[in-house]
């Protein structure tokens, strides 16, 4: 049975996990992948900025021994002019850019206690860059050398992206005697950096592969998506369609079976099992609801109550002799057609068709009842009917009792019916009958007496019944003429 | 069939192996070292200069330095014509280093400078580890900087305390040596 229509379907479940797994497998090594890049793209500028700290600061601390500072000034000056990419200052350990006035050769003068140097006119050296605060902890003690990110307004569009790294320059006990022993950090070498292109370039490489990943899953997750829906997904649905149709009495559909994998056994088991539940379903025409219901519940025979109607045409021999097959199938099927369903309709089941001759067994409450009601619509039919019947009519027979409910016959071909007195009753009582004829017996009328009319009660002597039986003939019924 | 069902406790076993070997080695990395035995004050001091003089990293602070025995087994060799010293693995120098040039008696140091000789720890500088040790918690650490041995690697050339290195000998990052030019050389630079 069909169950509530589910918010999300099968299909886009699929869908789901499909994009989720690839956006979050392939996403987490996309994003390994660019931190990785980045780590190693900034080790990379880092190790090469901290060798060219290491490769300044011997070159300065070599050039600015004994008076040599106008060679360091030089150094600074042609370093600065050569790699426009790179600014390398020399601060004095309170901030203020080395070489750009005369308070070192002063203060050196001061130390030695005579003019060693000569004060100079010197200009500032190019390329000069302004102290971070990050530089007290460079000159502090313990002086600290450091590496960090430097950025003057930068974004993608526009500003400057820098690496800048500050070497401690060491007051020496041989650069005391000059210098002074009163300190410990002389001053701090700036290297600056201009990394604005290759943060840009890395920016640029880092979303175009963004892009290309959403693409990529994109692409994965439709080429597999179409797959499982085309592999999976469709039979499974036309599976599942199937299977509603069959719920609902409809054999007629079948699974387009396109493959021979799992999927295409799985359609073709389907459709074996269709067509299987379709003959069943077929078969369950002719046998008793009875008969169905014992094969749900049970096939051991039991003694039950019953009511019994038996119907038989009248004249009916002699009527096959006199038409053709045809004509005579023809008729007969009308009439058992038309007493077929007013047997339903009043909730009796048919148990068995003998030729031109009906058993219908009723059960329940106010089963005699519903088999007198039964039995007079048929009469009333056949009345109204006399021209579509060709002048046939039925005769009928009801009685009550106990009755023996179980299989009967073999092992190979068997009918779940019922067997006992009260069914031959039935049966000779229809026997009797004549055409438009109801006769009950005496249980029956004593149940209904009080709905129905009847005439009699008439003795007759049944065949297979020793004593002579008390019969009641139906006539109608006490609501049919009251109204 | 009888299935041989590998115990349930072996599988815990396996799964909390890597947090009890992390315990472990938490446990490992926790216990700090100690470089400065408890009886350094014993140990010889390595000049009798007095170090009262500012020098650069520790101002005009009064320092002692003391070096255990192993130390004091050094002996220089002769390379090229010239002495060289080369301290044995082993040997601890521990530097006391007080809050004024000229402490009052019983006074404590506010810090200890140490070197040990240890070639072989992956964290020497010249063959030597630079210690520091904060004396209110008593936690030692080493120095990662290149701050100590920058200023010490002028003791292998000419400087300007005790005996000064004329020659400039390998002097293994230690100013004052053992032997005669330490305790009567200059106390000045």
């Amino acid at each position: 049975m069909p169950g509530k229509p589910r918010l999300f379907s099968l299909t886009f479940k699929v869908n789901l996990i499909l994009i989720a797994a690839l956006a979050v497998g392939i996403g987490a090594i996309m994003v390994a992948f660019a931190v990785s890049l980045v780590a190693f793209r900034n080790q990379l500028t880092i190790q090469s900025l901290m060798r060219q700290g290491d490769d300044h600061f011997v070159a300065i601390e070599t050039l600015m021994i004994s008076g040599n500072a106008p060679e360091a000034v030089g150094y600074f000056t042609k370093v600065n002019l050569t790699n426009a990419a790179t600014t390398i200052t020399l601060y004095r350990r309170d901030g203020t850019r080395a070489f750009s006035d005369n308070t070192t050769i002063e203060r050196v003068n001061q130390n030695l206690k005579m003019q060693r140097f000569l004060v100079k006119d010197r200009p500032p050296a190019p390329g000069a860059t302004v102290p971070t605060p990050r530089f007290a902890e460079a000159a502090g003690l313990p002086p600290q050398e450091l590496f960090f990110r430097d950025d003057e307004g930068f974004a993608l569009g526009g500003g400057k992206a820098y690496f800048r790294a500050y070497r401690p320059l060491i007051n020496l006990p041989k650069c005391t005697v000059c210098h002074g022993a009163d300190h410990t950090v002389r001053g701090v070498i700036d290297i600056r950096s201009d990394v604005t292109s290759v943060v840009k370039a890395q920016a640029v490489s880092i979303g175009g592969a963004g892009v290309g990943f959403f693409v990529m899953v994109a692409i994965l997750a439709f080429v597999i998506g179409s797959f499982l829906r085309r592999v999976v997904l469709r039979p499974v649905q036309s599976i599942g369609k199937v299977c509603i149709q069959v719920t609902s009495g409809n054999f007629d559909g079948r699974v387009k079976v396109g493959s021979n994998d799992e999927i295409g056994v799985l359609a073709r088991t389907v459709n074996t099992m269709v067509g299987g539940l379709h003959e069943r379903f077929e078969l369950t025409k002719y046998v008793s609801a009875g008969t169905i219901g014992a094969i749900t519940a049970g096939q051991e025979p039991k003694r039950v109550l019953r009511t019994l109607l038996f119907t038989d045409v009248r004249g009916f021999t002699s009527y096959t002799e006199r038409h053709r097959p045809e004509q005579v199938v023809n008729v007969l099927n009308r009439i058992l057609e038309k007493q077929s369903e007013i047997i339903q309709s009043c909730g009796g089941d048919i148990d068995k068709f003998v030729g031109d001759e009906i058993l219908a067994v009723f059960s329940g409450d106010k089963a005699p009842s519903r088999a007198c009601t039964a039995a007079l619509r048929m009469v009333r039919l056949c009345a109204e009917s006399v021209e579509e019947f060709e002048h046939l009519a039925v005769g009928v027979g009801i009685a009550t009792g106990s009755v023996i409910h179980g299989m009967v016959g073999s092992a190979r071909r068997a009918d779940f019916t019922v067997i006992g007195d009260s069914v031959n009753l039935a049966s000779r009582l229809c026997g009797i009958a004549k055409g438009m004829q109801i006769i009950v017996c005496s249980a029956i009328h004593e149940a209904v007496a009080a709905e129905f009319e009847f005439k009699g009660p008439f003795t007759v002597k049944l065949k297979g019944k020793i004593e002579q039986q008390k019969v009641w003939l139906l006539s109608g019924s006490v609501q049919g003429r009251s109204s | 069939m009888i299935e041989k069902h590998t115990p349930r406790s072996f599988w815990i076993g396996i799964l909390l192996l890597p947090a009890l070997s992390g315990m472990l080695t938490g446990c490992t990395a926790a216990k700090a070292a100690v470089y400065a035995a408890p009886d350094y004050h014993s140990w010889k001091r390595t000049t009798n200069v007095i170090l009262d003089y500012p020098i650069p990293g520790h101002q005009n602070r009064f320092r002692i330095p003391r070096m255990n025995d192993i130390g004091f087994t050094a002996k220089p060799t002769i390379e090229n014509g010239k002495q060289r010293w080369d301290f044995p693995a082993g040997t601890v120098i521990v530097k006391e280093v007080y809050e004024t040039p000229k402490p009052v008696a019983g006074e404590t140091p506010i810090q200890l400078t140490i070197m040990v000789k240890a070639p072989k720890d992956p964290h020497a500088q010249g063959g030597w580890l630079w210690i520091t040790r904060d004396l209110p918690n008593g936690k030692e650490s080493v120095f990662m900087g290149n701050f100590c041995i920058t200023c010490h690697a002028n003791a292998n050339e000419k400087h300007p305390y005790g005996d000064g290195n004329p020659n400039e000998e390998f002097r293994d990052y230690v100013y004052f040596v053992p032997g005669e030019g330490s305790p009567n050389s200059s106390d000045r630079p």
